[in-house]
């Protein structure tokens, strides 16, 4: 079972890039049968013997995409395939409607054909992931584009979008716009929408890491590592006693079976300077303590931790005296990975106050295990939650654009393009259904 | 007019043609020639009805949807008549001739005529016996199938229609929807690796070498084969299957407007829809009413014999209209609960019945 990713735009491919990187050093250090499953998952043999990736990079700009070719081609491990990129001398502006109703549409057939290459290439599809970011025009216009296409050739794959949130004060002015349009129109095609924010990730670095002079590179290493030990081959429920074979589709059905809940967050633990590591002892209910107390106070950090938020019992529940700092989850994900895993006691995260009172704990929570240590950590966890963790980040969102759009600010620069105001409109209202169905989930 | 007519009963035996094929396609031993179902239309002969009888057994044998201890044992004909009658009771069918008893009334004459074994053969077809033949046949014939395991699926029947126990159900139907499609790409990937198998086989079996794989590739190739023809009689019959439908109407006519002679009288005005479950319990009970007035009469002797027949009809009458309907499409078991409480309610009124008797002769 192969998983065939498609990069988009400057940050997909960055990112993308730093996933392939993570995934083959990992694979390469570790035991035979744990490698070749992570291999097939991945990578291809080329006639020389080459691991070829299996993934699509497409841009407007050529810059990023040689960047990568070259870097992955320097690493001597792993590389590119020599035809699978796609790019373009213009770029979209960082405008979502010339990503989406020009350069998309344009390219379709030469994207398309990619596609299928190395989607024929695979024994099995597991099923598509495109990564992109949702701030600029590239990655949010065409990566949705493309993801519209994707889901018409493949109905009945599995299709995961990997987004990059922006930071808050961002780097583009037209930021909001571009993740409103990407987010709701995704929202209707893919199965699971898989979120890392940069201002979160950037504490991680400079807070955990302790990474003074903080650059995307380090942003993506901390993401790549964060998707790597998500996606990296473990033994699920499913797979009796052997790696799961199919990776994207037990991710979804365990996170993302009910249609207005397709957000997840991914918090990971430890986080600390490799340095660092050779001091630190690790044991499993140290471990399991932190990561549940940082999935309910929703923090994505070990550090500063609101001990005090604690589950509610069943009588207050119903009151819906849920306090606003307690982070409800529709489901989650755990993947342990590293030493004695099969001695880790989980119990906690089956307890039914974390979970929304329709769902059974047994249906909400999932386990994933893997004897192999990921990323130097003797031990590691990594919890994949379905859960109101993105709802602020994501209210601030569509509020910020909401006001510029109440103002009609830039909003010419969208309709020259062919996207009119009925169409923000209708972003707006999708959107505010995801928010109200994540903040009544209690 | 004529004309029209000839053709048409051409097209009809082309179309029962069609479906005799298609019977040994799944498998069956014992069918007819087209032309028995014709016969039988008019009440044909014994040799049809001896046909009949065999098609129905065999259908029920091959299905083995009879749970009972007859089909074991298939010694004689009898035998093979009474798993006919069971089979068809299961299935949901009734006609009287089923409730004949050995050595009774009827069962010197047969009972029944080979066209109410059309009749009940019509009922089968209709209730899917067909699909469940082909079914069977063709888990048997494709080997590279992946039977799906029989689940009990346990269903509430009281369904909640608040939100919570909605959303429930729409995260289930998208659990189960990701299932489909993990299936759907295993089997892909089964097929396109059967295919890889294939292709590097059959270049091997053209060599002398590899006898054994070619003897089994043969095998092979026959159950295709014949999974191929079995598939295309379905096809054919499911085109002109509204041809036969309409020519059963015809026999349903026949035997509306002339039932068969030498059936007992009492039976013939019953409506089909009546329950005839719990009949045993009902025969016995009808059978202590009939010898009751003939105890009465001993007993009392001056009453006269126009009287008693009189109030036998009466308990008669009564029974008939207390004899619980059948629901359609309840289980089986659950309609053998009505039946029976049916003969309950039916011995009770009997009971009371003889009470106002007893007031009656007092008084």
């Amino acid at each position: 079972m192969s998983v065939v990713t498609v990069q988009l735009g400057q940050c997909g491919n960055q990112v993308g890039h730093q996933l392939f990187d993570v995934i083959c050093s990992d694979a390469h250090e570790a035991q035979r049968i744990y490698s070749c499953s992570s291999c097939e998952r991945f990578f291809y043999r080329s006639r020389q013997g080459e691991l070829v990736a299996r993934a699509v990079m497409i841009d407007m700009e050529a810059k990023v995409i040689n960047q990568s070719l070259t870097k992955a081609a320097k690493s001597g491990r792993w590389k590119y395939g020599d035809t699978s990129y796609f790019s373009q001398k213009q770029g979209s502006g960082n405008n979502w409607a010339n990503g989406y109703c020009v350069h998309g549409p344009r390219h379709r057939e030469v994207v398309e054909e990619l596609v299928r290459r190395e989607v024929e290439r695979c024994d099995r599809l597991a099923g598509l992931m495109a990564m992109m970011s949702v701030a600029g025009g590239t990655g949010s216009g065409v990566g949705t584009y493309v993801t519209q296409c994707l889901r018409d050739i493949y109905p009945k794959s599995f299709i995961l979008n990997h987004l990059t949130w922006p930071y808050g004060t961002g780097e583009v002015i037209v930021q909001n716009y571009n993740s409103v349009l990407t987010l709701a129109h995704l929202y209707q095609l893919s199965d699971a929408i898989l979120v890392h924010e940069n201002d979160t990730v950037h504490r991680i670095c400079s807070q955990l890491l302790n990474i003074k002079h903080i650059s995307f590179s380090d942003v993506n290493t901390v993401i790549a590592q964060q998707l790597g030990s998500v996606l990296q081959p473990a033994l699920t429920a499913d797979s009796h006693g052997v790696y799961s074979r199919n990776p994207l589709g037990e991710l979804v059905s365990a996170l993302a079976c009910h249609p207005e809940y397709k957000l997840l967050s991914v918090s990971s633990i430890p986080q600390m300077p490799s340095s660092s590591i050779a001091y630190s002892t690790f044991s499993w209910p140290g471990l399991l303590k932190h990561l549940r107390q940082m999935l309910i106070s929703n923090a994505k950090m070990e550090e500063g931790i609101d001990w005090q938020v604690r589950p509610l019992a069943g009588s207050e529940r119903t009151r819906s005296l849920t306090g606003p700092s307690f982070n409800t989850s529709l489901a989650n994900l755990l993947i342990l990975r590293g030493k004695d895993v099969y001695s880790a006691e989980t119990g906690s995260f089956e307890d039914p106050a974390l979970y929304t009172s329709w769902l059974s704990s047994g249906e909400a929570f999932t386990l994933w295990k893997s004897p192999v240590p990921f990323n130097k950590y003797e031990k590691s966890a990594t919890l994949v939650s379905n859960s109101q963790a993105l709802l602020k980040p994501l209210d601030n969102m569509v509020g910020k654009a909401w006001n510029m759009f109440a103002s009609r600010a830039y909003i010419h620069q969208y309709i020259k393009f062919g996207i009119s105001e009925e169409d923000f409109l209708d972003s707006f209202t999708s959107l505010e259904q995801v928010i109200s169905s994540y903040s009544q989930l209690c | 007019m004529q004309r029209g007519k000839a053709a048409v009963s051409v097209e009809v035996k082309q179309v029962i043609a069609a479906l005799c094929k298609l019977l040994a396609a799944t498998g069956l031993h014992a069918v007819p020639a087209p032309e028995t179902f014709r016969r039988a239309k008019f009440g044909g002969e014994v040799e049809v009805e001896d046909q009949l009888w065999q098609l129905l057994t065999d259908i029920f044998h091959t299905t083995s949807s009879v749970s009972s201890a007859a089909s074991t044992q298939l010694k004689e004909a009898s035998e093979h008549r009474k798993l006919v009658a069971a089979g068809l009771w299961q299935s949901g069918y009734h006609a009287d001739w089923m409730y004949v008893r050995e050595g009774g009334e009827g069962a010197e004459e047969g009972g029944c005529s080979s066209r109410d074994l059309l009749l009940a053969l019509g009922w089968l077809l209709a209730m899917g016996t067909l699909e469940k033949l082909l079914t069977q046949r063709v888990q048997q014939l494709d080997r590279t199938l992946l039977t799906p395991t029989p689940v009990d699926p346990h269903i509430s029947h009281e369904v909640q229609l608040d939100s919570a126990s909605l959303r429930r159900l729409q995260w289930l139907i998208g659990c189960l929807r990701h299932q489909g499609r993990t299936m759907l790409s295993m089997q892909e990937e089964r097929a396109g690796l059967l295919h890889a198998l294939f292709s590097a086989s059959l270049p091997s079996s053209a060599s002398s070498s590899s006898d054994q794989s070619s003897a089994v590739l043969r095998e092979d190739c026959a159950r295709m084969r014949e999974l191929c023809d079995l598939l295309e009689a379905y096809l054919n019959w499911k085109q002109v299957e509204k041809v036969f439908w309409t020519w059963m109407d015809s026999v349903v006519d026949c035997h509306l407007k002339e039932p068969v002679v030498g059936r007992p009288t009492h039976r013939a005005n019953r409506k089909a829809a009546v329950c005839h479950h719990g009949n045993r319990g009902l025969e016995r009970l009808e059978d202590m009413l009939l010898t009751l007035p003939t105890l009465q009469k001993g007993q009392r002797r001056g009453r006269r014999d126009a009287e008693d027949r009189g109030e036998r009809g009466a308990y008669r009458a009564r029974l008939h209209t207390e004899r619980p309907v059948r629901q359609p499409r309840r289980g089986r078991g659950s309609g053998r609960a009505v039946g029976f409480s049916g003969c309950t309610d039916a011995s009770s009124h009997r009971g009371q019945a003889a009470g106002e008797e007893g007031q009656a002769e007092t008084g």
